[in-house]
């Protein structure tokens, strides 16, 4: 029960490293090629992430700088156009003042010109009518009465010619 | 009962099952040996099997499981050899593996290889072997050669001794425990041969197999743990 054969420890010795070989070929190294591809694309979807984040801090600083940048060219802006809106306005109600000063001017000038006409109208029409009324003594006989009417119907159409 | 008979039969059985009729029967082939050589083959149709057709992603329940069993026998044996020797772990966990499965053979009506005392002292001598190898390589010669002259030089002798009883406690431990669980097994099968022998048979054939398996590679490791401290 208890003889040894030394050859069958041999063989044990032997079975024991064919045992080690398979599970090393065929589990362990197998399980590791997985697990070492796994832990690799781990690692390259983390730099991955990291470097987008990055990227992303980046540009949101730049767009933030550069975001200032634009409200202050806006107030610029705003003043800028602020100030030729005011211009403008001075400009307009300049012009305005001075064309209603001429037209004023000029409402005047044709308004004496119409006067004058008027009364130049009126003083000839006064000169015909004391033409025809000297005609009408001349022609007509004279006595005080006759004149007398002559005299207030001379008066009345006066009269009425100037209302 | 004859139970004289029934432990003759069980220990002084011959274990020779290839005979060679040169050299005077120097290069039989145990019944043990046999046993191995078809756990190693159906041990590697397994794993075959078990890791074909791997993928990085969504892996199949097959991959889950070969994933986890070599992250289980890593953790097993690299919790105990210590961050040190934690490149020893392979090895250890096949020797778990191999014991593992030669005990539990018994439960296929075969007889379980450990219980060849050559296969015992195989496996314990290359346990030794390792556990020197580790401490050469980690220490290098001179040094190892001094440490058996630690904690004391008056140690020395105990600590040589020691080259020769580690080997053979594992190999007398796992020897007489399979073969103390195989002829208890056989006495109860002789006195009740119904119900009882299935209850115990889940002790003796399965449990003390492999805790006798984790016994060994324990031992095995804590020495390889000592000799790269």
């Amino acid at each position: 029960m208890l003889n040894i054969s030394i050859m069958n420890v041999v063989w044990t010795v032997i079975n024991l490293l064919i045992l080690y070989i398979v599970f090393k070929l065929f589990l362990f190294k197998r399980v590791d090629a997985i697990l070492l591809k796994r832990r690799e694309e781990i690692e390259h979807t983390k730099a991955e992430a990291q470097r987008k984040e990055r990227e992303a801090e980046e540009l949101k600083e730049s767009y933030a700088k550069k975001l200032q940048g634009a409200g202050k060219e806006c107030e610029d802006l705003v003043a800028q156009s602020k100030k030729d809106g005011y211009d403008e306005y001075d400009r307009i109600i300049n012009d305005a003042k001075a064309k209603a000063e001429q037209i004023i001017i000029e409402a005047k000038h044709n308004a004496q010109i119409e006067a004058q006409r008027e009364k130049d109208a009126y003083v000839s029409e006064l000169t015909d009518l004391v033409v025809h009324a000297a005609n009408k003594i001349a022609v007509s006989k004279h006595d005080e009465e006759s004149d007398k009417e002559l005299y207030n119907k001379f008066i009345f159409e006066a009269i009425e010619k100037s209302e | 009962m004859d139970i004289g008979g029934l432990l003759n039969e069980l220990l002084l059985e011959d274990k020779v099952l290839i005979h060679f009729d040169f050299m005077n029967g120097f290069f039989d082939i145990n019944k043990s040996i046999v046993v191995t050589w078809g756990v190693i083959a159906v041990l590697a149709v397994f794993l075959l099997w078990l890791t074909s057709n791997m993928k990085v992603h969504d892996i199949s329940n097959k991959q889950l499981v070969a994933e986890m069993i070599v992250d289980g026998l890593r953790g097993i044996t690299g919790g105990m050899l210590g961050e040190e020797a934690v490149r020893y772990r392979d090895y250890m966990a096949v020797v778990l593996v191999f014991i593992g499965a030669s005990n539990l053979v018994g439960l296929f009506g075969l007889t379980p290889a450990t219980m060849d005392l050559n296969v015992t002292l195989g496996l314990a001598l290359m346990s030794i072997v390792l556990v020197e190898v580790a401490g050469i390589k980690f220490k290098g010669f001179g040094k190892w050669m001094k440490s058996f002259a630690q904690p004391m030089w008056v140690v020395a002798p105990m600590n040589i001794l020691e080259l020769g009883i580690r080997p053979l406690s594992l190999c007398m431990r796992l020897f007489g425990n399979v073969i103390g669980a195989t002829v208890i097994m056989e006495l109860l099968k002789m006195a009740v041969p119904v119900i009882i022998p299935a209850a115990f048979s889940v002790y003796f054939d399965i449990f003390d197999g492999l805790i006798q398996a984790y016994v060994f590679v324990f031992l095995t490791s804590l020495y390889i743990k000592e000799a790269v401290e």
